[in-house]
């Protein structure tokens, strides 16, 4: 019923303009309050940042509730900024269930990330940058979501590249930091050539940027199938760069060397569901091309996979959370391609919420034990109780038990890739198993058993700003661990906003729905076999991890020994890092390079040395110099050039 | 319009010359007044080209050699506010100079006169005059400086003008030969009656037009003075240079191409020509900055791939009906406003610190945030323009020529040109980061005389007005095209 509602009553989210541009605004206006006058206040710059970040986040919901309202329908106000020609480029903003869904995510995970960085960053001597720089990755985001054309979006797009470069580099004297950013932009900004090749390929084929005309445009039969499936793969290259989609995925895992914070709002809650978000945005143009939709359905299934095995083996806190996320990643593409709009954005929606807890509950204690190796923690259940129950609600969550928000999402993928394809489903289902398994590991290694003292602060390091003593934990004050629990809260329910025949129905869908021009009805949402199963593989994970890990049945080690071969290749990460740094940029581009650059010095630069060694020689006053020298050289160049011109017309022409 | 009024806004400019030699002759201890004499001559020269614009008079004049449209407005305008831009930044340099000062000024404007008449020229004979009466006083600019380097730039230029200037020629008279005109509408209608048959002789003569211009706009392969010229050359001249006669230089070839070669069977040929030369000077010039380590060579071949980027615009002229010539070619004047913005504020912050450091090498920016915010941020912006980063006026030049490509069928050379804008992006963007993340050599202030100040205020706010509102330069550029007279 809700459906139908939605496609014939159009009335708009009741919102004025002014609050949209204000959602967009708020943020920037700290940033620029801070980077302006409180870069050195510290105190004043903390606050400001979140006093902008929460009448965004005050702004969103109401937003967010008026959309509901309106069952999702799409609101858009556009001025025109430029036109040249049959191409206008405009200015404005789109409001609708899946916009209001993402504004209230980013805002709010931002919002209490910002607190919790209060506590997290005190004392660093870079604090009023750090929240500047957070100011403009929020204000880029919000730009990304609600931009209402592609151009716009490709903007912000790039801000948001451009602002996690300068968080994930935020600690640039460390080197592991600045090689992190540095990676993280590089391989981003390969996917987005493939976005850009997207936006010029409508700018000459479309003639708009606007996102409802493409969407028209795709669906409507007019351009050729390949063209449609060529714009969904530059928009899927774009997507996959951002969201760490194989084989862009490198850069994540390395991006943890930012601050904490930083991990959990960039790559948990927003950055990197910005991919999901743009392929979402475009979902039209991918149900429009089936070849692109299966391409993402299969990326996404082998990233899964991939980043899961992989996380079975990190012995990094955080790089287990950070793959992790790029696995639960796959797992929204997977839903995408698989042509669940409304599950990946669901599992998007809970995801941000119990991933930006697990990141934020690794953060405390790091705080707690300065460390982010598990081999060196351990007990951590007695000293940290805040920390370890919500990390555990998280981990439940995430596993996707009954009846936590993870369960809920996690089930409508698994019923979405049941219903596409065999293969997808059963790549889904070992990753709810794996996923069961490497968070489980995490927790008994960190929180159960003998406590194994952390790592011993360095007093030479005049960059650390640790306070507190790691062979004595202890739990993190009150501003990091509220955050913590106020997002457990959503962990739990998050999921119950779309249980159909649940109590509030299926609404969720509906307000998700409403951004689509066209809805396909695909029929019930809950089955109890696919809920069944996933349950009992998710337990499954949590009762080997028990048995490896807590009661240490069978070792770690000596399963290590059995599957030899494989445990290698989860360890090297498939190898893939190698490819790319000692293929890729050794040998194929700094040896390229290099040769281009020895080019250079005989041809170019020491045609330069000769050039001042003519100067010389004019110093002396003789101009028969110049005649001799380059002088002749340029001439003959014009002469020559002339020659070339006039042979290259009559050859490519002829009379 | 007659009389006076026809050549108003050159004789306002010429008599500031005048009225500076001779001040400078009789009153040796006003020296001080002489730019601002400059001054209030482009103003005059600009008031008197709005008395036509309010009394919208325009037409041609003294036989259709001249040709007084809103096309010649726009870039009477253009160069009124470069020469200005370029005496601010000047005065500084000149006093420390301290010889010949009203012959600076006198020059500088005497160009300004010549730059004018380009514009405005509809005649093969009026187009050459002006070209020689901008580009004497260039020649000499250029070898002003005491060191040996400037002389140097100075005697190369003249020399390679001298060979650009003898090619054109050499094109004009292949011209005249065929059509019996100097005129530029009855060369057109030569060509329209029996060009086909003479298609090789007009395809010489193009190609000798577009080298002998081609010298003035530093493209590859007529480029190779400009790294050598722009490093030698005082830096205010470099910045009129790279500026003023590259501007004036498409000026006139868009006009002479547009007003006189026009017909299809010989656009398609030019067409072709630009689009290849564009291509392979954006490449050229960007490749050869990145190993530049002098900021005013890194320009200088920077100079040559925007021009590179100008000839899209041209390119995509012939293409097609009446809607994509006017996108071209509005499309090289709007880009040609914006790079006149970006690069006078770039030049102007390099003028401010190499007369504090010395030294015009890149590695001696580093951490020049913490010794001159102000500066610096003005520098920063105008290297994101000549990125063509949003929101700045550079993006929108590129972003409108780009635009010409693709509805002339060019994607090839628009993706060409989108690839070597993120090549660029690496060399301007490390001149940024060595400046903001930089550590600098020593921590004292660098700082700017207020007349240099006061120009790279107004440059970098005409980079950023117009990057967030782009309209009121877009509308001028279109208005100036459309009044040209398709051959």
């Amino acid at each position: 019923m809700p459906f139908l509602l939605a496609e014939t009553v159009t009335a708009a989210p009741d919102v004025e303009e002014w609050m949209l541009w204000a959602i967009l605004l708020s943020p920037l206006i700290a940033w620029g309050l801070i980077v302006l006058y409180f870069r050195k206040l510290p105190a004043i710059a903390g606050y400001l940042a979140i006093a902008g970040v929460g009448a965004a986040c005050v702004m969103s919901f109401v937003a967010f509730f008026a959309t509901v309202d309106a069952d999702g329908a799409i609101l858009q106000h556009t001025h025109e900024w430029f036109t040249a020609g049959p191409l206008t480029v405009n200015l404005g903003v789109r409001l609708d269930g899946l916009t209001a869904v993402m504004l209230v995510v980013v805002t709010t995970v931002s919002l209490l990330v910002q607190v919790y960085s209060n506590g997290y960053m005190a004392g660093d001597p870079g604090y009023g940058r750090y929240f500047a720089h957070m100011c403009l990755f929020t204000t880029s985001m919000l730009g990304l979501v609600l931009a209402d054309n592609l151009f716009m979006l490709f903007i912000f797009w790039e801000l948001v590249g451009l602002s996690s470069y300068l968080l994930i580099g935020f600690w640039f004297h460390k080197p592991s930091a600045a090689a992190a950013a540095k990676k993280a932009f590089i391989v981003t900004r390969i996917g987005d050539l493939g976005l850009l090749a997207a936006l010029l390929l409508v700018w000459t084929r479309a003639d708009t940027f606007d996102i409802a005309a493409i969407q028209e445009w795709a669906a409507s039969g007019s351009p050729e199938g390949y063209i449609v499936t060529l714009f969904a793969l530059g928009i899927f290259a774009g997507a996959a760069g951002k969201s760490a989609q194989f084989p862009l995925h490198v850069w994540l895992p390395d991006a943890m060397e930012g601050p904490t914070p930083v991990s959990a709002l960039i790559h948990a809650a927003t950055m990197v569901a910005a991919g999901v978000y743009l392929v979402a945005r475009f979902f039209p143009v991918f149900e429009a091309s089936h070849d692109a939709a299966q391409t993402v359905a299969w990326i996404g299934a082998i990233t899964a996979i991939v980043a899961a095995t992989i996380a079975l083996v990190q012995t990094d806190f955080k790089r287990v959370l950070a793959y992790s996320t790029v696995s639960q990643l796959g797992y929204m593409m997977l839903a995408l391609g698989a042509f669940g709009y409304v599950a990946a954005i669901f599992h998007l929606f809970t995801h941000a919420f119990f991933k930006a807890l697990l990141f934020l509950g690794s953060g405390s204690v790091n705080h707690s034990t300065n460390t982010f190796d598990m081999r060196k923690m351990g007990g951590l259940r007695k000293h940290m109780p805040i920390t370890f129950w919500t990390f555990v609600i998280g981990s439940l969550s995430l596993s996707g038990i009954f009846p936590l928000a993870g369960f809920w999402s996690k089930d409508e993928i698994l019923l979405d890739a049941w219903r596409e394809n065999r293969g997808l489903w059963v790549c889904a289902f070992v990753v709810a198993f794996l996923t069961a398994f490497y968070m489980f590991r995490a927790i008994f290694l960190t929180f159960f058993g003998t406590y194994k003292g952390g790592e011993p602060v360095d007093h030479h390091d005049e960059d650390s700003h640790f306070h507190g003593d790691p062979a004595h934990p202890h739990e993190s004050p009150w501003v990091m661990t509220a955050p913590l629990l106020i997002l457990a809260v959503p962990a739990i329910a998050a999921g119950w906003l779309n249980i159909s025949g649940g109590p509030i129905d299926s609404w969720f869908a509906d307000l998700l729905n409403g951004a689509l021009p066209h809805v396909h009805e695909h029929g019930s949402a809950f089955e109890w076999g696919i809920a069944l199963s996933s349950s009992a593989v998710a337990l499954a994970g949590i009762g080997l991890a028990w048995v490896i890990y807590y009661k240490r049945w069978v070792t770690s080690k000596s399963i290590r020994d059995v599957a030899l071969p494989v445990s290698v290749v989860f360890e090297n990460k498939y190898f893939l890092d190698r490819l790319y740094e000692d293929f890729f940029v050794r040998t194929v581009l700094q040896r390229g390079w290099n040769r281009l650059l020895e080019l250079n010095d005989k041809y170019v630069v020491d045609g330069a040395v000769n050039g001042a060694g003519t100067s010389a020689r004019w110093v002396s006053g003789q101009l028969r110099a110049i005649q001799n020298g380059q002088m002749q050289t340029y001439g003959i160049g014009i002469a020559a050039g002339v020659v070339i011109v006039v042979v290259a017309v009559f050859a490519a022409n002829p009379l | 319009m007659d009389g006076i009024d026809i050549v108003g806004p050159q004789v306002a400019v010429l008599g500031g010359a005048g009225l500076i030699l001779l001040v400078d002759a009789l009153f040796p201890q006003q020296r001080k007044l002489l730019p601002y004499i400059a001054l209030v001559a482009l103003a005059a020269s600009a008031l008197w080209t709005t008395s036509w614009v309010s009394r919208d008079e325009y037409g041609a004049a003294f036989d259709g050699t001249l040709m007084l449209d809103k096309y010649a407005v726009f870039f009477y305008y253009l160069f009124a506010g470069i020469t200005a831009t370029v005496v601010l930044a000047s005065i500084d340099w000149v006093d420390r100079e301290g010889r010949g000062q009203g012959e600076y000024y006198a020059l500088v404007l005497t160009t300004c006169s010549g730059l004018m008449f380009l514009s405005a020229s509809r005649d093969l004979i009026t187009i050459f005059v002006s070209l020689e009466l901008s580009s004497i006083p260039q020649y000499i600019l250029a070898g002003w400086g005491k060191d040996q380097r400037s002389s140097e730039a100075g005697l190369k230029y003249l020399l390679l003008g001298a060979v650009a200037s003898s090619l054109l020629l050499y094109g004009m008279a292949l011209l005249y030969g065929f059509s019996g005109s100097t005129l530029l509408p009855e060369i057109a209608t030569a060509i329209r009656d029996g060009g086909e048959a003479n298609r090789s002789l007009l395809i010489l003569a193009s190609v000798l037009l577009i080298a002998g211009f081609g010298f003035k706009m530093a493209i590859v392969p007529f480029q190779m003075w400009v790294p050598d010229v722009y490093q030698g050359a005082p830096t205010p001249v470099a910045a009129f240079l790279s500026v003023g006669s590259k501007a004036a230089a498409f000026a006139v070839i868009t006009r002479v191409f547009m007003e006189g070669l026009a017909p299809k069977f010989l656009s398609d040929d030019w067409s072709m020509i630009f689009a290849v030369i564009a291509a392979v000077s954006m490449t050229v010039g960007n490749v050869m900055a990145i190993v530049q380590t002098d900021i005013k060579r890194m320009l200088g071949y920077s100079s040559v791939a925007q021009a590179g980027t100008f000839l899209i615009g041209l390119a995509a002229i012939s293409a097609g009906g009446a809607d994509e010539f006017t996108l071209g070619a509005s499309g090289v004047l709007l880009f040609l406003a914006a790079y006149a913005f970006t690069n006078l504020g770039a030049f102007i912050a390099i003028i401010a610190i190499s007369q504090k450091l010395g030294s015009d090498q890149i590695k001696d920016y580093a951490g020049m945030w913490r010794r001159s915010p102000l500066l610096t941020l003005a520098l920063g912006i105008c290297l994101v323009s000549l990125t063509g980063i949003p929101p700045t006026v550079g993006f929108w030049g590129k972003m409108y020529i780009f635009n010409a490509g693709i509805h002339a069928d060019l994607a090839w050379l628009v993706v060409i040109g989108v690839l070597n804008s993120v090549v660029s992006g690496y060399y301007y963007l490390s001149v940024a980061r060595q400046m903001f993340l930089g550590d600098p050599e020593s921590e004292e202030p660098v700082g700017a005389s207020p007349a240099l100040m006061l120009a790279l205020t107004a440059a970098t706010a005409g980079v950023l007005v117009f990057g967030v509102i782009p309209m009121p330069l877009i509308d001028a550029a279109r208005d100036a095209v459309a009044t040209l007279a398709i051959g």
